[in-house]
């Protein structure tokens, strides 16, 4: 068996060059032109970013469309959105300009931000660096995570979704070559409902499913 | 007397300074400046104070300096001040020759360490021509802004922009405060130090004392607004919001705050508030040295209520601060205050000195509430708006720029 490679991140933001968007039919028109680490960023970096609120949505769109255009409907439709059960970034994005579109011709008039509520469009730079701690053993894996920081809980588990096998997380993908026994800790983890969690919620939650005993 | 980053493990956590020592392996021995214009008062002096030290807790060759200027420098880029936060200034051409003249001066006496720097960091306008005079630099160089440049009286702006343009990223505290630079514009909020003489926990006994010599009533309410005496924090719309408030339920006011060397307006607005105050037993208007760190803890933690009604903020840390003393925040709804008040969370936004009266009363009213606020204010600034979180994102910001064009993934 292979060992795990314990993985860190950091994120830091940064404007992407796009004009910000003071009303809906701007916010539509970026997204149609804006490029997939915008995209990336807005849906699924969110819980990398400081910040000071537990929003009612986990994208930035709907977030906005609910506190700035004050459009609950709207608010309702983009934050139902789970960005990892989608096969690509244009799936994500095709989708998120449908339920605009939907939403301005249901309109008779175009929703406006106010002056300083305006969308800003953001990407980031995640700088991804090795640990140096390596395990071996599933055994390993709860006090591993205990130690990790956010942002290794964000790589392994929420970013790994990305990168092959595409859709499970890091510690599933290791702990299905432990044969059966570790099943059922695969399938908890892929049923694991992270996507209203911050990431200490979320590094809590994982530590909670690995201290279940009746998962053994 | 700054702290060692192993200090910080208890608060914030043993994963938090494990990774800050890892990402600090990558960048050790590299040179770092910090360059503004003040020592002491004022947010960037504080975050420098212990910034700088961190880094070299990490192993990186980080220095601060401070740029000498004459009054009529300092003068001057209070009017850049004024004018990048969008009040109308008049500035004749010989304010930028005095601006250009004193950043000459800088850049001379500072050559060797700015030459040879691998990052220089400017802070705010004042140094930010120094640039100018090192057109062979081997370091990048990174501009930040702390202040809200979001709606700037354009010739000011388009003045400083001529000087900012040319560095090779900026830094801004909040998205809505960027300018469109041809360069990178990163975001990076400030924070706060949770071990500063002005954040560490207190004794009751110190508070006691702090409350006996500011003559405060301990069964009155305290109101509290920590904030230099700056047209733009609103200190006469704070009375205003008292007095409505007063009319109908006992309350003390507590109006203090620091002069900075860089801010010479300070004087004249103290005297219009001491006007505005006439006198009331219950209004406590206090100028305090700028080293009265411990002072200005003990009022936030002697506040039922800090209130911070700026009308133009840069990140509005004193709010952070006080979030941290587990109080509910009232602040102004513009700047950083806007990002961390969140109506019925953390405090409540308000507009108008009537708004401000209107929601002391809530407070006041509902304890409950106002202890649930408290609680999940503390948490949200431990999570996010430690300094340690700030450390974090200056020292990705320079991998960044290590690894040469910007990536959405950079492994190091």
């Amino acid at each position: 068996m292979s060992g795990f490679e314990i993985k860190d991140c950091v994120l830091l933001s940064l404007m992407s060059g796009m004009p910000p968007a003071f009303n809906l039919r701007e916010l539509r028109d970026r997204i149609a032109a804006c490029s997939q680490d915008v995209l990336y960023h807005h849906f699924c970096e969110t819980t990398l970013v400081a910040s000071f609120d537990y929003p009612d949505y986990r994208n930035d769109f709907a977030v906005w469309a609910s506190k700035r255009l004050g459009d609950k409907v709207l608010a309702e439709r983009l934050g139902i959105i789970d960005p990892y059960s989608r096969s690509s970034l244009e799936d994500l994005r095709g989708e998120v300009l449908d339920i605009i579109d939907e939403r301005l011709s249901e309109q008779t008039m175009v929703s406006w931000a106010r002056m300083g509520h305006e969308f800003y469009f953001m990407k980031a730079t995640t700088i991804i660096f090795d640990t140096g701690e390596r395990i071996h053993q599933p055994e390993e894996l709860l006090p591993a995570i205990r130690r990790m920081s956010n942002g290794s809980i964000y790589f392994h588990f929420l970013e790994a979704r990305r990168r092959p096998p595409v859709g499970a997380d890091d510690f599933a993908a290791w702990l299905v070559a432990f044969g059966p026994e570790w099943q059922p800790y695969v399938e908890a983890l892929s049923g694991l409902d992270f996507y209203f969690s911050t990431l200490s919620q979320l590094k809590r939650q994982l530590i909670e499913l690995f201290e279940n005993q009746n998962l053994s | 007397m700054h702290q060692a980053l192993d200090e910080y493990e208890k608060i914030a956590g043993t994963p938090v300074i494990e990774q800050l020592r890892r990402l600090g392996d990558r960048l050790k021995g590299r040179k770092i400046l910090h360059v503004n214009s003040t020592a002491e008062g004022g947010g960037v002096a504080e975050i420098l104070s212990w910034m700088t030290p961190l880094m070299q807790d990490l192993g990186i060759d980080a220095n601060w300096m401070v740029i000498e200027g004459s009054k009529e420098f300092f003068n001057m880029t209070k009017s850049i001040h004024n004018g990048l936060q969008g009040y109308p200034v008049v500035m004749h051409k010989r304010d930028w020759e005095t601006y250009i003249d004193v950043n000459r001066h800088n850049a001379e006496k500072l050559r060797p360490l700015l030459q040879e720097s691998d990052f220089v960091v400017i802070h705010d306008p004042q140094p930010a021509a120094l640039l100018q005079w090192f057109p062979k630099r081997r370091g990048k160089w990174i501009w930040r802004a702390h202040i809200d440049v979001s709606h700037p009286f354009r010739p000011v702006w388009k003045s400083l922009r001529s000087f900012v343009q040319a560095y090779d990223a900026s830094i801004f505290s909040m998205a809505q405060f960027a300018q469109l630079l041809p360069h990178p514009q990163y975001i990076i909020a400030p924070s706060i130090d949770p071990l500063s003489e002005k954040n560490i926990d207190l004794d009751v006994s110190e508070l006691e004392e702090i409350r006996h010599r500011f003559g405060l009533d301990p069964a009155v309410p305290t109101l509290v607004q920590i904030s230099r005496f700056d047209r733009f924090k609103d200190p006469v719309g704070v009375i205003k919001a008292y007095r409505l408030v007063a009319r109908v339920k006992p309350i003390q006011l507590v109006l203090a705050g620091g002069g900075a060397s860089d801010d010479p307006e300070g004087s004249e607005v103290l005297k219009e508030v001491m006007e505005e105050a006439e006198k009331d037993p219950n209004i406590h208007v206090h100028l305090l040295p700028a080293d009265a760190h411990r002072t200005v803890n003990a009022l936030q933690r002697l506040a039922d209520i800090i209130i911070q009604k700026s009308t133009r903020e840069g990140f509005g840390l004193t709010v952070t601060e006080g979030l941290w003393k587990g109080k509910p925040v009232i602040g102004g709804d513009a700047g950083g205050i806007r990002l961390q008040v969140i109506d019925h969370y953390t405090g409540f936004l308000v507009n108008t000195p009537e708004g401000a009266a209107h929601r002391i009363r809530f407070l006041l009213h509902h304890r409950e509430r106002r202890m649930q606020m408290s609680r999940t204010a503390k948490e949200f600034v431990r999570e996010n708006f430690l300094l340690t979180r700030h450390l974090r994102e200056y020292l990705t910001l320079i991998l960044t720029l290590l690894s040469g064009e910007w990536k959405p993934t950079v492994v190091v």
